[in-house]
């Protein structure tokens, strides 16, 4: 009798927390939308729960949207959605958070089976990974060169991300400009400034760290062992690529690859540089006060600002050149994403006449979206306006919007690849291998030999 | 003639009946499972990104052998293989024998604390084990704090304590789960042979490889299978606990065919290349273990 009754509240329990567990995400599905369905009874909002793309009839055609981080590119998509509503009462759209690995994992089962019609109608995509798309699926993508977006006010070097010759296939959204970010206190501690980390060498920049380390026990930087991306931002930031022209892979007899090869590994042995095993470690290195500097995309402020006890702390200027390389800048991209219309969307038309309105043409929205997300623009005249010259509290009144800007304008070109990814861990695995003890041309011989043979069929 | 008409004589009916019940599971395998299989090789025999796809042969499995990565996730594949499934059966099959004991008080609570682990999902307890590895997580700072290491280790880093990290999981997470097994298997074995045994002066160490390991045996074929075929497909640990480094010193197959067709340029042929190596190698060894373990000669 006894076990009967705890079986029972066991059963309960756990039903009871199921239950707790879907309407936990019921609530935030329709949160997204939730200005939506106060205002518009008619648009058949009650029947929420059908909230797949089957629902679409009724009331004019009800947009989805993929894109995966809440203070980020959700907060902006749903700013965009408000302020299109407000020109035009009809429109309606819900934004479904699907992380990027998923929206990239879905769109390769939704291709390999033919079957688009899982997909959501507008979903971001990293910059990195368009290329590899584009030329995979190419059928999955809506061509947008027709959208009536004056891309001329966008830079060169974001758009031809998501371009095939002369289509394009990507509304830009965020700006990858790399910034190298330190925390002053920790600086001060050690005995720098801000002033000098700025457009200094990576030698110097290892002399620095090592002394900061000395005094501090605080690493200058910290990278992520297997997925990082430093090397590559050290790379491009010389202008070179790990291809050359015609997409074969270049990196052996790369002066500039072997120059930040062994830079980034002499980096690593002194203590300049923290390798951390995932993305997560990458984050807590940072907010844990473990590493003094930061050197990424701008849009690690968006995750540096969740941080509120450091506030004041940070301050940013350019990330470190490569010596010793003709062609190197302190300027680089790295990541940034773009917004792609699928094949399966229900209404092109409609959606395209959104993303111009918004993403496309808008300084009003960038304005909006900017003091709230950090997300900074690709529209060129967007930087122009007066929220991008208010000062950032949190990076001790800085102006960073419109610096990160002036950055991006100096971004050197490169060799770009479909094979973004495989390169990047071709690399890293070499760097791995050399730290460990490993023969650098035998490494890198390798390294080039992986990425030979991922390129090949 | 009229007696066939009648209808079906009662054996007939018998096996029709059989035939009913077998019906649902096999069309449900063959659809599930031998259906996909059949695609995929012929998937296999196909190259090219992402649609683009053409048949060229046998292009595929040349191209496996030139992969120095699935050549190296092999390697790693069979290290755990070979160092984990011998761990981990001998611990579940001691304490199976262990939680047998029929004077032991509490029984039932041990069994589910040993049984507990499998009830976790298997990505979450990857993340727990790498953080509980992490240079600032709970084993460095235990080992620090104790004078053990002079400094936190750097475990998911390096390439062999990285692979010891991943078979330290997966004995965690899958031995009592075999224990289950042994468990079921032991209370089917008489107690009187046991009596019988030491009546006849058998001691515990004598009694365990003289009565229980031969009458477990089928169980032991048995999870030594499953286990062969986990640790070959193995997954989730590669992926979430040391995303396959340090310098993919500890990439799995599954994960490398992951890879393949997710994170890389899709690849699809390849990667069902791949899988069928890995379906040869499940089938191959399934096939010797049965072997090994019959008991007819």
């Amino acid at each position: 009798m006894k076990k009967k009754v705890i079986s029972m509240l066991l059963a309960g329990a756990m039903v009871l927390s199921l239950a707790a567990c879907g309407g936990g995400s019921s609530d935030s599905g329709s949160s997204g939308g939730g200005a939506a369905a106060a205002d518009s009874g008619s648009s058949g909002g009650g029947a929420a729960a059908a909230a797949d793309s089957g629902s679409s009839g009724g009331s004019g055609t009800k947009l989805t949207i993929w894109t995966w981080d809440q203070s980020f590119n959700i907060a902006a998509m749903n700013t965009a959605i408000e302020m299109y509503k407000a020109d035009h009462p009809d429109f309606d759209a819900e934004v479904i958070e699907t992380p990027s690995e998923d929206c990239e994992t879905k769109l390769t089962t939704c291709a390999n089976s033919g079957d688009y019609s899982t997909m959501a109608d507008i979903v971001l995509m990293q910059d990195n990974s368009y290329q590899k798309f584009l030329a995979s699926y190419p059928d999955a993508f809506t061509d947008l060169s027709d959208i009536g977006i004056d891309w001329s006010q966008f830079p060169e070097l974001k758009q031809s991300y998501s371009m095939v010759g002369d289509q394009h296939f990507g509304v830009p959204f965020d700006n990858g400009a790399v910034i190298g970010c330190y925390r002053t206190d920790i600086l001060e501690e050690a005995g720098y400034t801000i002033d000098d980390l700025t457009d200094i060498t990576w030698t110097r920049f290892m002399e620095i760290g090592q002394d900061v380390f000395a005094k501090t026990g605080k690493y200058l930087l910290s990278s992520e062992a297997s997925g990082g991306d430093t090397l590559l931002m050290m790379i491009f930031s010389c202008g070179a690529g790990v291809v050359d022209a015609d997409g074969n892979p270049y990196i052996v007899d790369n002066e500039a690859v072997k120059a930040c090869v062994d830079i980034y590994v002499q980096m690593i042995k002194n203590n300049v540089v923290l390798l951390v095993n995932s993305w997560d470690d990458y984050i807590k290195s940072i907010t844990t006060g473990q590493t003094a500097g930061i050197v990424n995309g701008n849009w690690i402020t968006g995750t540096l600002m969740s941080t509120e006890d450091q506030a004041g702390k940070w301050e940013i200027t350019t990330m470190p050149r490569v010596d010793g390389v003709a062609t190197a800048t302190n300027y680089a991209n790295n990541g940034g994403s773009s917004w792609y219309i699928t094949s399966n969307c229900k209404d092109v038309a409609l959606a395209k006449d959104f993303l111009l309105n918004t993403f496309g043409n808008n300084t009003d929205f960038y304005d909006a979206i900017l003091p709230t997300t950090g997300a900074i623009a690709c529209y060129l005249p967007a930087a122009e306006t007066e929220a991008y010259n208010a000062p950032s509290e949190y990076f001790n009144g800085q102006p960073i919007f419109a610096t990160i800007v002036e950055y991006s304008g100096h971004i050197p070109a490169y060799n770009r690849t479909p094979y973004h990814y495989e390169s990047r861990t071709a690399l890293n695995t070499a760097v791995q291998q050399i730290v460990d003890g490993a023969d650098p041309a035998t490494a890198l011989q390798e390294a080039q030999d992986t990425l030979a043979f991922n390129m090949g069929q | 003639m009229n007696t066939k008409k009648k209808g079906m004589t009662l054996i007939e009916k018998q096996r029709m009946s059989g035939w009913f019940f077998l019906a649902p599971a096999s069309i449900m395998i063959a659809v599930m499972s031998f259906y996909p299989m059949i695609r995929a090789f012929i998937l296999s025999l196909q190259t090219g990104t992402g649609v683009n796809m053409k048949f060229t042969g046998f292009s595929n499995y040349q191209r496996i052998l030139a992969d120095k990565v699935f050549i190296q996730s092999i390697g790693n594949t069979f290290f755990y293989l070979i160092i984990q499934v011998p761990i981990m059966l001998v611990l579940a099959i001691l304490l199976a024998q262990l939680l047998n004991n029929q004077h032991l008080r509490f029984k039932g609570l041990f069994r589910t604390c040993v049984f507990l682990p499998c009830a976790t999902s298997l990505v979450s307890y990857a993340i727990i084990f790498r953080s509980l590895f992490a240079q600032d997580g709970l084993v460095n700072s235990v080992l620090v704090n104790l004078h053990i290491l002079p400094q936190a280790y750097n475990f998911l880093g390096n390439a062999l304590s990285a692979r010891i990290v991943i078979i330290i999981a997966l004995i965690w997470r899958w031995t009592g789960y075999n224990m289950v097994f042994y468990l079921s298997g032991l209370q089917n074995i008489e107690y009187s042979v046991y009596e019988a045994a030491k009546i006849d002066g058998a001691n515990g160490w004598k009694t365990f490889w003289g009565i229980t390991v031969p009458l477990l045996r089928p169980t032991i074929i048995m999870t030594f299978i499953m286990s062969i075929n986990g640790t070959l497909q193995l997954f989730d640990e590669s992926v979430n606990l040391t995303k396959g480094g340090p310098a993919n010193a500890s990439i799995t197959m599954s994960h490398y065919i992951y890879n393949t067709c997710f994170v890389n340029v899709p690849n699809f042929g390849y990667a069902s290349a791949m899988s069928f190596i890995v379906f040869i190698m499940v089938a191959i060894l399934a096939f010797i273990n049965l072997k090994v373990g019959d008991t007819r000669d």
